[in-house]
């Protein structure tokens, strides 16, 4: 019975389910990687902001680190709140090397986010500082840090909007000229 | 002996175990200076682990434990020079200083941690309370003594008798100005030492404010102060003795004769302000000479104490 069916209508319906397929493939990639365009200046202004608090429960609330990360993940949302969850849960254990743990929670914090390489690098550098100085020099630290991230938070925007709509329209378009040059 | 093994570094961790073994007890001070050997101090000897180097990433990781991996909270333990830790052990740190306009504003290259192994000895002044109190007040008192003899260890245990009360002992309200956190051993405000349930402490305090603070906000009708020497030290107990307040503290020095030179604690003296005087010397490695003594330098006991 199916034979019978695919010689009769299935070239056809086939090729037009394969093509829809396709187009849909590309404007989903297309409207990822413009989500992530709009996603990065937001999570960098967010880290931005985490950082801040982090200078504040610091130099007033006199807190640790692990006080001051458990704090800081009450009031910032997802996926940053998770990243700081996870530092303080395991500072609250036995700390043999507190960068290891730095990096390796930054690294699984990049991927889940929307941030690029530069951010894991500033915030990789960040953590070779952290809680080695004294709170003015933290605080040095933490503002060019903060300097640091502006400038991506800039370059993000920028790019957010030369690219953020091309995205998605290029998604799609990309899909159609596939399928037009395999018709 | 946690408290102390968790700030060392695994190698010297397992080096200090395995040199200590037993004597646990007898330790007195774990020192570690950078690219040299652990020293070990104990009651009668010392001891070095020799095949033990304490590096440059030791130190770090010493110091980092000792923060909990936040250094920007010890700018006042640094300017002081020492860490009290969970347990009222106490780090001494030396290395290099960082002045401003002459003045020593914090320590920077820490390189000498000296791990002072802190031990509660309870119950050494409890054969003396007795003569410290009449039938409803206890008398203002002062203890003297060299460095070393166990000046605070007494004072801190009159503090948890005083507190606590026991069977001839009647409890009151305490009031500890612990202004360099040796009494009470405070971390994040918390005694790390027993002082008695009906204590309050105002840990880290310069004696001068904190006496008068106390006074007004506590309400404490004994007041356990240590180290007094200056004149506004003497001016400040003088005003809470006046205010109806009951005060124990300590002085550096070796007799009364040796006071009674030193112009600003001699008016205390002279006045008889203290009903009573307790002088603690050393006589050996395990034993104190000490000496109760009245308002005007009549000898009402004495005898040795054991040091453990």
């Amino acid at each position: 019975m199916w034979k019978k069916y695919y010689f009769e209508y299935g070239e056809k319906t086939m090729k037009w389910i394969g093509a829809i397929l396709l187009v849909s493939t590309t404007s989903w990639i297309g409207f990822d990687m413009s989500k992530k365009l709009t996603e990065r200046p937001k999570q960098i202004r967010l880290l931005i902001q985490s950082l801040q608090m982090l200078e504040t429960e610091m130099g007033y609330s006199q807190l640790t680190l692990q006080q001051t990360f458990q704090n800081i993940s009450k009031k910032v949302p997802y996926p940053l709140d998770q990243f700081y969850e996870r530092l303080a849960h395991k500072l609250s254990g036995i700390v043999i090397d507190f960068l290891t743990i730095w990096d390796e929670e930054l690294s699984k914090f990049v991927q889940t986010s929307a941030l690029k390489q530069t951010e894991h690098e500033v915030m990789k550098q960040f953590g070779r500082n952290l809680g080695q100085h004294t709170f003015l020099q933290q605080q040095k630290y933490i503002k060019l840090t903060i300097h640091h991230l502006q400038r991506e938070l800039d370059d993000a925007m920028e790019e957010r909007r030369k690219y953020e709509k091309m995205m998605k329209s290029l998604g799609v378009l990309i899909g159609l000229l596939i399928v037009l040059l395999l018709f | 002996m946690n408290e102390i093994l968790r700030l060392l570094p695994e190698h010297i961790k397992q080096a200090v175990r395995t040199q200590v073994m037993n004597k646990w007890d007898q330790l007195e001070e774990i020192r570690l200076r950078l690219n040299r050997p652990v020293e070990l101090n104990y009651h009668h000897k010392m001891e070095w682990i020799s095949d033990s180097q304490f590096t440059a990433k030791d130190s770090v990781y010493v110091l980092n434990q000792l923060s909990d991996h936040s250094l920007y909270r010890m700018e006042d333990e640094l300017r002081e020079g020492y860490i009290t830790v969970s347990g009222g052990h106490r780090v001494g740190l030396a290395g290099e200083v960082i002045t401003v306009n002459g003045k020593l504003k914090q320590l920077q290259h820490i390189t000498f941690f000296n791990i002072r192994i802190a031990k509660e000895i309870k119950n050494v002044a409890t054969p003396f309370i007795n003569y410290l109190h009449d039938s409803h007040t206890y008398y203002n008192t002062l203890i003297i003594g060299a460095p070393q003899t166990g000046k605070t260890t007494f004072i801190r245990d009159i503090a948890r008798l005083i507190s606590d009360g026991e069977a001839t002992v009647f409890s009151k309200k305490v009031g500890i100005i612990d202004e360099r956190s040796e009494i009470a051993a405070s971390m994040d405000g918390v005694p790390q030492h027993n002082v008695g349930g009906r204590t309050d402490v105002m840990d880290a305090c310069p004696k001068v404010a904190g006496m008068m603070m106390m006074i007004r906000s506590m309400s404490p009708e004994v007041l356990i102060v240590d180290e007094i020497g200056k004149e506004e030290d003497v001016i400040a107990l003088m005003e809470a003795v006046f205010a109806g307040v009951t005060v124990i503290c300590t002085i550096h020095g070796n007799t009364m004769e040796e006071l009674m030179k030193r112009p600003s604690v001699s008016i205390l003296l002279k006045n008889q302000v203290f009903k009573r005087i307790i002088m603690l010397q050393k006589k050996n490695a395990t034993y104190f000479n000490l000496e109760i003594r009245d308002e005007c330098g009549r000898n009402i006991t004495s005898s040795m104490v054991k040091k453990q």
